[in-house]
């Protein structure tokens, strides 16, 4: 059962009188105000404030409590977020708390020039005098309130039950609360606060517990978990374990109990659309369709082919004329005729002549004759190129030297290009010999070739995979960051890699000294350090080819195969590779343990990592710190003990609590452990019925006695809670 | 301001008639509120403690002690009781098939288990 708020604006504020007090409940989870005398607070809200801009006009407003989605479309978030006038369970944000004030007061319906009753406001126990005082200011001087009274919640409930009857006046007033725990004793119906005690766990941190354990969990749906989301989660299913030690072993052994105290969460999930087999006609129409297409690409192909074809002819033509023009002019001639055709000498046209016939054979698509000319040619050249090659090098001018040194080169390089392809060759040829190796195989036993192949395959993967997480390892998980990631986040491996290099290393050495640095050695972990960037690079490679090897030929044989893409393996990091679909199950989150393990740390704030005594325990500090000495007392303590606040309705609390708090009292002393009447609204309605009272401004303070006495008076007010 | 939001009335208007000192003329919006304001930590420590009688209840006085009880160990990934802690990585375990979960788990994820927990290493 959620927390409704009541908003709605009020309407008979100007019908109560100015000496009809108002009480304000200012806790850290909701706020609550009402008229004294009331049973029930008027206005309800949740305890936070944002200051959203609102995207037509640019202005930066005011929303306190809780946000109706609906609404906020109209305003820019991203720069707000709501918060809290409180640190723990002691206010210092004013400003937020004036946002909150203005908003509480205009609900109530006040409108006159000041706010004209005296108020009662609760603060928590022991309250510091700084948050005391500038409480105190802000309603003096900003709302212009009479007079102010300040009372701890815990006491009031407690007082309220005490009215009722449900627990008498000596007694201990356990309230765990949103933030924090108190543990206050009664003696003749007055709290004494040498004897209170207070840990820093409450319902907060049983939600915030929550949203880790389920985001940790299920990382995939960790968008899913909001704090919200969570506290609505604890609300419905949490429940405290009378012992925490059997519960667990019900659900280690798997016992039916275990099974019904599981309960399910089902995420919408639509499973993706099963592919219809195409029908005939669809298929017969996408194959005529491509057929069309691709015969229509077949006509433009051959089209510019014959285009081509015709003008290398015509090129061909007309350069075997100009040769036959050539042989009819003289020798000397011709460097003249020929230059403004553009061809040096005949042996250049011969050669453009012998390329285009080439070329046109191979747009003719004839068969390649390239290898037997390529292999004539370098005879042919290597007596035309490269005269002087043979010449030998006394006889040559200093000119003809070089031209040798060039010739050699070329001779070189092309000699090497030579060898290139007759290895690219042998290679290809190899390949093709492994292929058909493999195809024999394949055919001779296709099963256990498919398995051996799928065995390869996930290997790899695995591989790569690993490489890749170990690379790439916070960034893709980054959301779902809690708590405690704060400035410690090293984005990249290589950073992370060096820091873990030096803790190691230099911890290795020596039994606390650190000796680091007096070996000469010790610095060459440096050079490990950036060695490390590189040798991530270079290795993947050859798995990535591999892998890209296996995949494609597993696709080709095997109809079940389903590639592994890249986008999905930083999700699942930590799971073994999925290489089925999703599933229905996938999407079903699964609350059983977590459903008494989250409430447990009120019992033991250690699993937070909070050094401090649990609920039990409390009550025995609170009776040990008490300055007394009879015996009675604390029987008369035990046997009546108040559960109040919010967390107090976890289911189960009551037996826990008696079982805690009987190992820690001398046996057969008597215990009664009763819940408050109502623990959510019970401190407001205590307050209530204490501002009713006729003596009530015999307990307040008015501004000039604020003035007058100062900050020390301050620190010692106390109002005096009996009043029956 | 649309008329939906106006309807729905869930801003708090600027001027409030009962009010002093408006919200606005207080706060002018130059300076960020983290910083005007002193967190608990600081309110404390301003707090003269040590001047006041040691017997008065205090803010930092009334809270509670360390537990005596023995810390029970719970297995950080799925909560049961824990006899076996990972050397590599600080996270208790229930079992050895958890132990292979914890094996598999990348160092941000084991960061958060461990900050859970308040036993994480942050290295700045």
């Amino acid at each position: 059962m959620a927390f409704v708020s009541r908003i709605r604006r009020q309407s008979d504020y100007n019908t109560y009188p100015s000496s009809i007090p108002i009480v304000i409940d200012n806790g850290a989870s909701y706020f609550r105000i009402g008229w004294a005398g009331e049973t029930e607070p008027r206005v309800v809200f949740r305890n936070i404030v944002q200051r959203p801009r609102h995207k037509a006009t640019g202005e930066t407003v005011t929303i306190v409590g809780d946000l109706d989605p609906s609404m906020m479309k109209y305003f820019d978030c991203t720069r707000s977020g709501p918060r809290s006038p409180f640190d723990s369970n002691v206010v210092y944000q004013f400003e937020i708390m004036e946002y909150i004030l203005d908003y509480a007061f205009d609900r109530l319906g006040a409108n006159g020039s000041g706010i004209d009753h005296p108020i009662l406001i609760t603060e928590c126990a022991c309250n510091p005098v700084q948050s005391r005082s500038k409480m105190a200011e802000l309603l003096f001087e900003t709302y212009g309130v009479p007079a102010v009274a300040f009372g701890v919640d815990a006491a009031f409930s407690y007082k309220y039950n005490q009215l009722h009857g449900i627990c008498k006046k000596d007694g201990i007033v356990l309230c765990p609360g949103f933030t924090t725990t108190h543990s206050i004793p009664f003696v003749d119906g007055e709290p004494i606060y040498k004897g209170s005690s207070r840990t820093n766990i409450g319902g907060y941190h049983v939600t915030d517990y929550l949203k880790q354990l389920l985001s940790l969990k299920y990382p995939f749906h960790s968008s899913r978990f909001t704090w919200e989301k969570a506290e609505d989660l604890k609300l419905e299913h949490c429940y405290i374990a009378p012992d925490y030690a059997s519960e667990i072993r019900l659900f280690q052994e798997g016992r039916k109990e275990a099974e019904e105290k599981t309960r399910y969460w089902q995420l919408p999930w639509i499973p993706p659309p099963t592919e219809v087999p195409p029908s005939e006609e669809e298929i017969a129409r996408k194959a005529a369709i491509r057929e069309k297409q691709g015969q229509r690409l077949r006509e433009m192909a051959e089209a510019k082919r014959v285009s081509k074809i015709n003008d290398m002819e015509n090129q061909l033509i007309s350069l075997r004329f100009l040769l036959k023009q050539v042989d009819q002019v003289e020798e000397d001639d011709i460097p003249t005729f020929l230059s403004d055709t553009g061809y040096a000498s005949r042996q250049e046209l011969e050669s453009t002549i012998t390329k285009v016939t080439q070329s046109l054979r191979k747009a003719r698509g004839e068969p390649k004759n390239e290898p037997a000319e390529y292999e004539e040619n370098p005879d042919s050249l290597n007596n035309e190129k490269y005269p002087l090659m043979n010449v030998p090098d006394d006889i040559l001018t200093p000119e003809q030297l070089k031209d040798k040194k060039r010739q050699m080169f070329l001779k070189t390089t092309a000699e090497g290009r030579l060898r290139a392809r007759q290895k690219r060759n042998e290679e290809e040829l190899e390949k093709e010999k492994r292929n058909q190796l493999e195809e024999e195989r394949r055919r001779e036993n296709p099963e256990s070739y498919l398995e051996e192949l799928q065995a390869q395959y996930k290997e790899v993967l695995e591989r790569v995979e690993q490489k890749k997480r170990l690379k790439t390892n916070g960034s893709s998980n980054g959301n779902n960051k809690s708590g405690g990631v704060g400035r410690g986040e090293r984005l990249s491996a290589a950073q992370r890699e060096r820091m873990r290099l030096l803790t190691t290393a230099a911890f290795d050495r020596g039994k606390g000294e650190d000796t680091f640095g007096s070996r000469d050695e010790d610095w060459q972990l440096y050079k490990l350090m950036s060695k490390d960037n590189d040798d991530d690079d270079e290795q993947p490679d050859s798995d990535e080819a591999e892998l890209a090897r296996l995949s494609s030929r597993l696709q080709e044989i095997d109809p079940t195969f389903v590639q592994k893409v890249e986008g999905e393996l930083s999700q699942t990091s930590g799971e073994v590779p999925r290489v089925r679909p999703l599933t229905e199950e996938d999407y079903k989150i699964v609350i059983g343990i977590e459903r008494f393990r989250c409430p447990e740390i009120l019992f033991h704030p250690n699993l937070i990592g909070i050094d401090q005594v649990g609920l039990d325990e409390m009550a025995g500090i609170s009776i040990r710190r008490l300055p007394h000495d009879e015996k009675e007392l604390e029987e008369r303590l035990t046997s009546s003990i108040l559960m109040t606040g919010g967390c107090s309705l976890l289911p189960g609390m009551n037996e826990r609590l008696e079982c805690g708090i009987r190992m820690i009292r001398p046996c057969g002393s008597p215990i009664n452990v009763v819940r408050a009447m109502d623990p959510v609204l019970d401190a407001w309605r205590g307050a209530s019925a204490f501002a009713a009272n006729l003596n009530f401004l015999g307990n307040a303070f008015t501004k000039m006695d604020y003035d007058e006495k100062g900050e020390d008076w301050l620190r010692n007010y106390q109002i005096r809670y009996n009043y029956l | 301001m649309e008329r939906e939001l106006m309807e729905a009335d869930i801003v708090v208007a600027s001027r409030l008639s009962f009010k002093k000192k408006q919200a606005y003329e207080k706060y002018p919006k130059a300076q960020s509120s983290s910083r005007r304001w002193k967190h608990l930590k600081q309110i404390l420590q301003a707090e003269n403690f040590p001047d006041l009688p040691p017997d008065l209840p205090t803010y930092v006085n009334i809270e509670s002690p360390p537990s005596t009880q023995p810390c029970k160990r719970l297995c950080d990934i799925t909560g049961y009781e824990a006899p076996y802690v990972d050397p590599r990585t600080n996270l208790r375990y229930a079992n050895a098939h958890v132990f292979q979960t914890v094996r598999s788990l990348s160092s941000d994820q084991v960061h958060q288990y461990l900050s859970i927990r308040n036993a994480a290493v942050v290295l700045k």
